[in-house]
């Protein structure tokens, strides 16, 4: 599985990215934005958007990775997407995804985008980890446990959408995980650690192949890498087996 | 020469917690009657095009990368300098 | 001041017949700061020479002579006590931009800390901002992989309500601007945070101080010298372009920070971490390429002092073309170039057939570059504006700068020590939990991110996840295919060296060995930051002394040199000074991560122990401040009990039979079992009885060094006290703190409570 890892000044979580998805088995590589070239995305099974802070995060988080990646290549990505081939995006990913119209893609592809991913209700960044809860299974989550641990890492990321996507959404269940309490309740903060609705941490678009989560899956691929490994022992971080969710299903497709 | 002043806030009912934030400051530096604080960004863009010409570019700035419709409004004034 | 044009924007200045009062004038009105001294040393030179200098001559010749470039009060005693501690695994030491030690049979690790006082004090979040970029390209002109940084900072309390001197912020105001500045930065830059510390004392009321500090790794063949030295290779400017921002830096570093301070905003620069990025890529491929001949970033002093000691440290000279530097502002003039310290700029040596391939670099990642010389065989520097020659001289007279023998008197404290009558234990402890110098700083540490790059194995944080307390020493695990690994921390007691900078010092050693080992790592290598007063006073010079004395006994008898260092002197205003703050950022190695200890108390049921040996020196202590008791009876440290019970307690630790560990410091044993407590969200029960006889509050709040708590599984107790010489001090159980000194119940205070209190403390005056 080839895997484009997307670039720009000012990602920075391109480098445990590509060391997770080498982990797993598939060829990552590293693809800049100023280097992308018509034609050059059919190449990739998979298009993978790192986390960081893309041009300083001015405007809005997500925004100018966005309005950029759409000027250069909107025709190939839609192509791409509806190739239902994998597009993932993880914390400032996320926001692009959504910027883009690609998620939460209640319908597919929206050419404006249909929600948000607003300054945190504690208005300032923070580094913490969370308790998940998996809604569904899907590419990015058949292998993964119902509950898993995993670090946030974020200014913005309070999800919003109008209450008539939020119901869409939710009727067709395209919410991954959600933000949960350690002891299954509700969570308030800072279990829900930047006051998104209904709790949402990660979606995925209404085709299933378009996935981007908040929290930072490839920062707990090993489980030296969880807070409190000198409490608990694991074989794996919890945010491997998002990466394994989508060789398995690869590898099975591809067969 | 065109100069564009725009003002992104965000709608009414959008939580602003920068804006609580800076009121919750101010209260305590001794401002107790600040009820409210709203938060906005103002940009001023020159642009060398005709007047009719800017505007066009401007409503496609405001699409393409400085709003997004689910949370932000927005005001714009275009003056010849 | 007599000026004569020579060409636009370059004027010559008499200075050949100037009087002692012109030449005053001249410094005066060019910013040059100074001493009639180094100004007469200057009029002599070009008296020599027989003509007169330019303004960019003498800004020059200001620049390379700054305390901040040339350490011209620290060097001859930094060179009696610090430099050249004998070491296996150092590499470079005090030589370039930051220190290089072997971590393994491929890998170097390189790292320093470095103080950005004054500019952080006029503007927080600019300066701490620029602070950590300046720092990051330390490290990577070495050719390293920033990997690790640190943020120690001192503040005056932030519910300071004194009066404030004309142009002095609140110190609220400032720790949130500084947070703000260092958050923004690094999390933008990509570069983990891992430790640090928020240190409060009224005497920083004038003068904070923001350290900073980073850490790279880079394969040992990688490894990049700060110096050219062959002729005939091009110098290339790589990065952000100059501008008038920082023009003076460092001058305004090295000066008394006083009312018109507000008015110098202009010599503090911005940075911009979305530069700085892709500038860390182009640096890094170019250096795996192997085109990079030499490097150094443009830091304090600018282009000026960069060209200067490249070429110096190399023994070849430099032809320089002003008019080739590209500029954020049009109209500036060759002196405003040379000194400008513009940010996140860096200043590559390239041989001419490798210009192509670095081109295309910096095209694939937006970054803009300009050749602006190229080194010479001759000694000299020379620099031209649209090819008039317009600066002549020789490197060693700019660079090598001047020095002094500063005179320096050392205080006697007279040794007393009051003996308050005992507290109520329950209040006292609540009392000290909520001192600011030990509650819990997580607001300010979950601002950065920690977590970013993905290798950080023992967080600055530890416990269960969203009960977390302090750690000793943060680990990054810095190589894939290796589980050796690399611990971090910072400490600093301006307490204690304020009462005795000698002791002051040696403590701070110990408590890093202490954080070190608390982890499972072994001591490896020191970097210095030294902020101090004004070096003109006697007393403070004597200070100076007296600290880098104990820092020099200390480490020589640990075998742990200061591989890099900075000196912060003048962080003096309105006539007071700072308390001598000695930071020391030290660097440890782990030789499994899969050993590492961290500081929550993991099972009821294990056996709680007390490492090394108590003793009721109160001086400096958070106890004696609490209840405003007064003594200048300050611990005594003996290094060679710290070298042989921390050998002892990472060979325990190397057998597994440690589950938990936390040195005992600020706030006593009683603050350190809170500690652990919180984080594992589990009580202990506690006889201190076993300790040494006295009273029972000294017992509890004594600050002594070289101490550990250790929670041990019952199978090991007499393994690992047979081992430490540790004695048993209770048992983890229940969910409160429950503390008996023999048959009498010292206090009992619920895990919640603790954490209430302890969490709410600092919070309650933050953002």
């Amino acid at each position: 599985m080839k895997v484009a890892i997307l670039q720009m000044e000012g990602t920075n979580c391109e480098e445990e990215s590509y060391m997770a998805f080498k982990e797993i088995g598939a060829e990552p590589e590293y693809l800049h934005l100023n280097l992308l070239r018509p034609g050059m995305l059919e190449d990739y099974d998979m298009l993978f958007i790192p986390g960081g802070f893309s041009s300083g995060d001015y405007v809005r988080a997500g925004a100018i990775f966005a309005a950029r990646l759409k000027a250069k290549a909107w025709n190939e990505l839609r192509k791409f997407v509806e190739a239902e081939k994998p597009v993932m995006g993880v914390c400032n990913g996320f926001q692009v995804l959504i910027e883009l119209g690609l998620l939460p893609g209640t319908d597919g592809i929206s050419d404006v985008p249909e929600a948000a991913l607003a300054t945190n209700e504690s208005n300032r960044f923070e580094c913490r980890w969370v308790h998940l809860k998996k809604e569904r299974d899907s590419i990015f989550s058949a292998n993964v446990p119902d509950r898993i641990v995993l670090p946030v890492a974020h200014a913005e990321g309070r999800f919003i959408a109008s209450p008539r996507v939020i119901e869409e959404m939710e009727a067709q269940r395209q919410v991954v995980f959600r933000y949960i309490a350690p002891d299954g309740s509700k969570p308030d903060y800072p279990w829900n650690p930047n006051g998104s609705i209904n709790d949402i941490a990660a979606v995925v678009n209404s085709y299933g192949n378009v996935f981007g989560i908040m929290p930072h899956p490839e920062r707990a691929f090993f489980w030296y890498q969880h807070p409190d490994w000198t409490r608990i022992p694991r074989n794996r971080g919890d945010g491997y087996y998002v990466f394994e969710s989508l060789m398995r299903i690869i590898e099975a497709k591809n067969r | 020469m065109l100069k564009a002043t725009i003002v992104v806030k965000l709608k009414e009912g959008v939580d602003d917690p920068e804006g609580k934030t800076i009121k919750h400051s101010l209260n305590l530096l001794g401002f107790e009657p600040v009820v409210r604080v709203n938060v906005a960004r103002h940009y001023e863009i020159f642009i060398d095009a005709p007047r009719e010409e800017g505007e066009k570019m401007i409503e496609e700035m405001l699409r393409k990368l400085l709003i997004n419709p689910v949370i932000h409004e927005y005001e714009v004034r275009v003056e010849e300098i | 001041m007599k000026l004569r044009k020579i060409t636009d924007g370059v004027y010559e200045v008499s200075i050949l017949n100037a009087t002692e009062e012109e030449l005053e004038e001249i410094n005066e009105t060019m910013g040059l700061a100074l001493s009639i001294e180094e100004m007469k040393k200057m009029q002599e030179f070009f008296r020599e020479m027989g003509r007169e200098p330019t303004d960019l001559e003498i800004h020059a010749i200001a620049q390379g002579w700054s305390e901040h470039c040339s350490y011209k009060s620290s060097k001859p005693v930094l060179r009696k006590y610090i430099f050249g501690i004998p070491s296996e695994h150092a590499m470079i030491v005090m030589q370039d931009d930051a220190g290089v030690v072997e971590f393994d049979d491929e890998y170097a690790y390189v790292f320093k800390i470095e103080s950005h006082n004054h500019p952080s004090a006029v503007e927080p979040y600019g300066g701490a901002a620029t602070g950590v970029g300046g720092i990051i390209r330390d490290v990577l002109n070495m050719g390293a992989k920033p990997m690790a940084l640190v943020d120690p900072l001192f503040f005056a309390p932030p519910n300071y309500d004194g009066k404030l001197n004309p142009g002095i912020k609140h110190p609220r105001f400032l720790l949130n601007g500084v947070v703000a500045g260092i958050r923004d930065y690094g999390n933008r830059v990509g570069i983990p945070t891992v430790a640090g510390m928020t240190y409060f004392h009224e005497d920083y009321v004038n003068n904070i101080l923001v350290n900073a500090g980073c850490l790279g790794v880079v394969r040992k063949d990688k490894i990049v010298r700060s110096m050219v030295d062959a002729p005939g290779i091009k110098l290339v400017m790589v990065g952000g372009r100059t501008g008038r921002d920082g023009i003076h830096g460092v001058n305004f570093a090295s000066k008394v920070l006083s009312e018109k301070s507000e008015e110098e905003k202009q010599a503090v620069q911005l940075g911009n971490p979305i530069l700085k990025e892709p500038l860390i890529h182009v640096v890094l491929e170019a250096n795996d390429m192997g085109i990079v001949y030499g490097m150094k970033d443009l830091g304090g002093g600018g282009l000026g002092s960069v060209v200067g000691e490249m070429c110096h440290a190399g023994g070849v000279g430099a032809e320089v073309h002003l008019d080739r530097v590209l500029l954020k502002e049009p109209n500036m003039a060759p002196w405003e170039i040379w000194v400008s310290e513009s940010q996140e700029r860096m200043l590559l040596a390239v041989k001419e057939e490798n210009l192509p391939a670095l081109e295309k670099l910096c095209k694939k990642w937006d970054v803009e570059m300009s050749v602006i010389g190229e080194s010479i065989s001759e000694r000299r520097l020379r620099i031209y504006w649209h090819g008039e020659k317009i600066l002549d001289m020789p490197l060693e007279f700019i660079t090598a700068g001047v020095e002094y023998d500063r005179p320096f008197k050392i205080k006697k404290v007279e040794r007393v020590q009051e003996l308050p009558p005992e507290p109520k234990y329950h209040n006292v402890f609540l009392r000290i939990l909520s001192d600011f110098n030990v509650a819990s700083k997580e607001w300010i540490i979950r601002q950065y991110d920690h977590e970013v790059q993905g290798r950080t194995v023992i967080k600055p944080m530890q416990g269960i996840i969203g009960f977390e307390s302090h750690g000793d020493a943060s680990i990054i695990k810095p190589v894939h295919s290796s589980w050796k690994g690399i611990a971090i921390t910072t400490v600093a007691n301006p307490h204690i060296a304020k009462l005795d900078p000698y002791m002051g010092a040696l403590y701070t050693v110990d408590e890093a060995v202490r954080n070190l080992v608390a982890v499972g790592a072994r001591p490896s290598s020191l970097s210095d930051g030294l902020n101090f007063g004004n070096p003109e006073r006697e007393e403070i010079m004597g200070e100076f002394v007296e600290s880098c004395r104990g820092l020099g006994d200390a480490a020589r008898v640990l075998g742990t040199p200061y591989v890099s260092g900075n000196v912060s002197f003048y962080n003096e205003a309105f006539g007071k000074n700072i308390p001598p703050t000695v930071v020391l950022m030290a660097v440890g190695i782990i030789d499994d991560i899969r050993a590492a200890v961290s500081s929550d108390f993991k099972r009821d049921g294990n056996h709680i122990y007390l490492v090394g040996s108590t003793a009721p020196d109160m001086g400096g202590s958070v106890y004696y401040r609490v209840l405003g008791a007064k003594s200048t009876v300050v611990p005594e440290v003996n290094i060679n009990k710290t070298k042989e019970l921390s050998e002892k307690l990472l060979k325990a630790m190397s057998r597994g039979l440690v589950r938990a560990c936390h040195d005992i410091s600020h706030g006593g044993l009683a603050v350190a079992l809170a500690e652990m407590s919180m984080g594992g969200d589990v009580g202990a029960e506690i006889d201190v009885g076993a300790m040494q006889h006295m009273r029972s509050d000294f017992k509890l709040f004594s600050e002594s060094p070289t101490r550990w708590i250790c929670e041990v599984s019952p199978e090991h107790g007499e393994e690992f006290a047979s081992l430490t010489g540790a004695v048993r001090i209770g048992t983890v159980s229940g969910d409160s703190l429950r503390i008996r000194d023999g048959a009498r119940w010292l206090f009992n205070v619920s895990v919640e409570k603790m954490r209430t209190v302890w969490r709410g403390a600092l919070r309650a005056h933050l953002g």
